[in-house]
C-alpha cells in the first residue's frame, strides 16, 4: 500500500521524467567540467526554483577543492563543514548563508561538493525537492562518469594521433635530412625532431674520435649537456661511422605532471632517427664521392683532349724522307710526348719524351715542354743550351718524383745531318742501310731531376739514303703479357732489324700490332709513342 | 645561453595576440596559457596565437593549446593560428587542432577573421 505522499511524489515526479532526461542529455554532453557545472546550475535552477548554487570538485582526498560553479563568491568556506566519506550525503543546514549541503562520493575516487542557498520563493526544501535533487546528483554522477569515458576517448584519440604524427614525422625528417648537405644542420634536425616527437626536454649529440669529444650539438641551444647527461631520465643511442662515434642523448621526458621515464616507442623512435643520420651521411659522402669522381673524370677528359692537341695529328712532310709517329695512351692522359717541328732555318726537330708517371700531374709536365720548345727551337740556340735551359725550368715546375726522358734530333734534309741530344732516354735505334744497329745514348741525365748547371753533352750523326731512325719511349719493350713478361728490347731490335717496309706509317702499325700480339688481352699498361724516319 | 620560451601579449581592440619564441613544450605550453588566462579570465573571447617564433611544438605543449581552444569554445572564443611553421601546421592539423581553431597566413588576417 502506498500512502498518499508517496502517490504524490511519484505523480509529481512522473511529470518530470522527460525533464530528467533531457537534463542528462545536456549533462552528458559537457566537454568540460566547468561545462558541467553550469550545465547543471541551469537544469536545477528550472526544477527547484534555486539560483543560489554552488558547486566544488575534489580528485582525491588529498587533493584541493576545485570551484566548477559558483554563485556566492564566499561559498569556499562552506566547505569547511563537508565531512567526507564514501556515501551520499545531504545535509539540511540552518544557515544563513546555504541551507542544503550535499557530498557526492564519485567512483573514482573524486568528490562533489554541493551548497545550496535559500530557495528564490523562501519556502523550505521539501522532501520532493530533496527526492529530486538526490535524482539530479544521481544524473550529476552518471554525466560525469560519460564526461570521464569522453575524456579517455579523447586522450586515446589524442594518442593515437600523436602515433600518427610521431610517425610522419619520422618519414619527413628522413626525407629533409637526406636533402641536406651541411653534416651539422642534419644532425640538429634529427635531435630536435627526435626530441619533440619522444617530448623529451632536452637533448645532446656528441661526436667522439675513440675517446676525444670533437663536437657537440645541445636541443634547445645551449642546454647543460652535464645536466642531460646526468638525467635520470634519459634514453641514449650510438652510431658509428667512418671512424667517429655519435652519442645521442634525449633527457627528461615531459609530462604534464612532470617528468616521467622514456616508454619503448621513445627508444624505437630514437633508434630510428639514429638510423636515419647514419644513412644521411652515408649518402652524402657517396653523393661527394660520385660528383669528385665525375668531376674528375671530366677533367681527365678535358686534359686528355689538351694533351691531344699538343700532338702532331698529322706528320710534316720532308723532301727525301718518310716519317710517321704514334702515341697510344694506357690512361686518359698519358705522360708520352713526340712532336716534329719544321723550324725557320728549313731544318726538322724529331722529339720524344716520357714523364715519370702518368696522369693530370704528367700532363701539366708535357705542355710546360712543349711550350719550352717552341719557345726555345725559335731562338736557334745550341741544343746543349737550351737542354740545359728546358732542364732548369722543368726542375722548377715539377715536384721531386717527377722528371722528363728526353730526346731530340734536329735533321738537315739535304745533308742528312742529325744534331742530338738524349737526355736520359732510352737509346734510340738506327738501322743502317747494311743492317747495322746503332744505339745513340749520348746526352746527360733527365730533364727536372737536378739543376745543378750538369752539361748536356750532344752528338752528331749522319742519316744516309736507306738508313732508319727509331724513335721509342719505354712502353714498348715494357709492355706485358699476362704472364708479366715484357715485350723486352731483345724483341723490339729483333723487329726493328728484321722488318723493313717501304713506309714509315707500315712499320709503325706493324710493330704496333706485334705488341698487341704479345700482350694479347692484358690491359696496356704504359703509354706507346714512337717516330720512324727512313731516308729514302 | 639557453634558449628559452618566451611569450609576449598584445591587445588589438577586441582581440589578444599571443606571440611566442621558441620551443613549446611542458613549460612553453604552461607560459602560453597562463598569459591566456590572464586576458580570458578578463572576458577577452578572441585570441590569435602568433607562432612566427616557434619551431618546434611537443605533444605536451599541444595539450596546453587545446585546453585554451576548449575553453575558448566554452565561452563562445575562438582561436586562430597563424605564421605557421610547414611542420607545425601538418603536426596541428593531423592532432585535429583546426576542426576547433582557425588559422591565418598572418597575424592581420588572423585579427580580420575576428572583425
Amino acid at each position: 500500500m502506498t500512502s498518499k505522499f508517496q502517490q504524490n511524489i511519484i505523480s509529481k515526479l512522473s511529470l518530470q521524467v522527460a525533464s530528467f532526461q533531457e537534463g542528462f542529455k545536456i549533462l552528458a554532453n559537457a566537454s568540460s567540467l566547468r561545462e558541467l557545472g553550469r550545465n547543471f546550475n541551469h537544469i536545477l535552477r528550472g526544477s527547484i526554483l534555486v539560483v543560489d548554487l554552488n558547486l566544488f570538485y575534489k580528485k582525491n582526498k588529498e587533493s584541493p577543492w576545485e570551484e566548477i560553479y559558483v554563485y556566492n563568491k564566499n561559498s569556499k568556506k562552506f566547505l569547511d563543514d563537508l565531512e567526507l566519506g564514501t556515501n551520499f550525503l545531504l545535509v539540511s543546514a540552518k544557515r544563513k548563508s546555504y541551507k542544503l549541503r550535499i557530498l557526492l562520493p564519485l567512483n573514482d575516487d573524486s568528490y562533489f561538493g554541493l551548497f545550496l542557498g535559500p530557495k528564490l520563493d523562501r519556502k523550505p526544501y521539501s522532501e520532493l525537492d530533496k527526492i529530486i535533487l538526490q535524482i539530479f546528483m544521481q544524473l550529476l554522477d552518471n554525466a560525469y562518469q560519460a564526461f570521464n569515458s569522453k575524456r579517455k576517448e579523447k586522450e586515446l584519440i589524442f594518442s593515437l594521433n600523436h602515433r600518427v604524427v610521431q610517425l610522419n614525422s619520422l618519414i619527413d625528417t628522413g626525407i629533409e635530412i637526406s636533402k641536406l648537405s651541411n653534416k651539422k644542420m642534419l644532425m640538429e634536425l634529427a635531435l630536435e625532431r627526435a626530441a619533440s616527437l619522444t617530448n623529451a626536454s632536452t637533448g645532446l649529440l656528441r661526436i667522439f674520435n675513440n675517446t676525444k669529444m670533437l663536437s657537440q650539438i645541445e636541443f634547445p641551444a645551449g642546454s647543460n649537456s652535464r645536466e642531460i647527461l646526468n638525467s635520470n631520465y634519459k634514453i641514449e643511442r650510438q652510431v658509428e661511422y667512418r671512424g667517429l662515434k655519435y652519442f645521442i642523448t634525449l633527457a627528461n621526458k615531459e609530462s604534464r605532471m612532470g617528468y616521467v621515464p622514456f616508454d619503448e616507442t621513445d627508444e624505437i623512435l630514437l633508434e630510428a632517427f639514429a638510423r636515419q643520420v647514419l644513412n644521411a651521411m652515408e649518402n652524402e659522402f657517396l653523393h661527394k664521392e660520385a660528383i669528385e669522381k665525375e668531376s674528375i673524370k671530366k677533367e681527365l677528359s678535358l686534359a686528355g683532349e689538351i694533351q691531344k692537341k699538343l700532338l702532331p695529328n698529322k706528320m710534316p712532310e720532308i723532301e727525301g724522307y718518310d716519317l710517321a709517329g704514334i702515341n697510344i695512351p694506357s690512361k686518359e692522359v698519358g705522360g708520352d710526348y713526340f712532336q716534329v717541328l719544321k723550324l725557320s732555318d728549313g731544318r726538322f726537330a724529331l722529339i720524344i719524351a716520357d714523364v715519370a708517371g702518368k696522369g693530370v700531374p704528367a700532363a701539366l709536365l708535357v705542355s710546360t715542354l712543349d711550350a719550352c720548345l717552341v719557345a726555345y727551337l725559335e731562338m736557334q740556340i745550341p741544343l746543349s743550351e737550351m737542354a740545359k735551359k728546358i732542364n732548369s725550368l722543368i726542375y722548377k715546375a715539377s715536384p721531386p718524383d717527377k722528371f722528363i726522358t728526353f730526346f731530340i734530333a734536329v735533321l738537315t734534309p739535304a745533308t742528312g745531318d742529325l744534331d742530338i741530344i738524349n737526355a736520359g732516354h732510352n737509346p734510340v735505334l738506327l738501322l743502317r742501310k747494311n743492317n747495322k744497329l746503332e744505339k745513340i745514348e749520348a746526352g746527360g741525365i733527365a730533364f727536372g731531376m737536378f739543376d745543378m748547371g750538369l752539361p748536356f753533352e750532344g752528338e752528331k750523326l749522319k742519316i744516309n739514303r736507306g738508313d732508319r731512325l727509331f724513335l721509342y719511349t719505354d712502353g714498348i719493350p715494357e709492355a706485358m703479357n699476362k704472364r708479366e713478361e715484357e715485350y723486352s728490347d731483345e724483341r723490339m731490335e729483333k723487329f726493328f732489324k728484321s722488318k723493313k717496309p717501304k713506309k714509315a706509317k707500315t712499320f709503325i702499325g706493324n710493330i704496333v700490332n706485334d705488341i698487341k700480339k704479345f700482350t694479347g688481352n692484358t690491359p696496356q699498361s704504359d703509354d706507346i709513342t714512337a717516330l720512324y724516319l727512313i731516308r729514302n | 645561453m639557453i634558449s628559452e620560451f618566451n611569450v609576449k601579449a598584445e591587445q588589438k581592440d577586441n582581440c589578444v595576440i599571443l606571440n611566442t619564441y621558441g620551443y613549446i613544450n611542458n613549460e612553453g605550453g604552461q607560459k602560453i596559457v597562463d598569459e591566456f588566462s590572464q586576458y580570458h579570465g578578463k572576458g577577452l573571447n578572441n585570441f590569435v596565437l602568433n607562432l612566427e617564433g616557434t619551431k618546434i611544438v611537443n605533444s605536451i605543449g599541444i595539450s596546453f593549446l587545446i585546453e585554451m581552444i576548449e575553453k575558448l569554445n566554452d565561452s563562445n572564443g575562438k582561436m586562430v593560428f597563424t605564421n605557421l611553421d610547414p611542420t607545425i601546421e601538418k603536426t596541428f592539423s593531423i592532432m585535429g587542432l583546426f576542426q576547433f581553431a582557425e588559422k591565418a597566413n598572418s597575424v592581420e588576417e588572423a585579427v580580420n577573421a575576428f572583425k
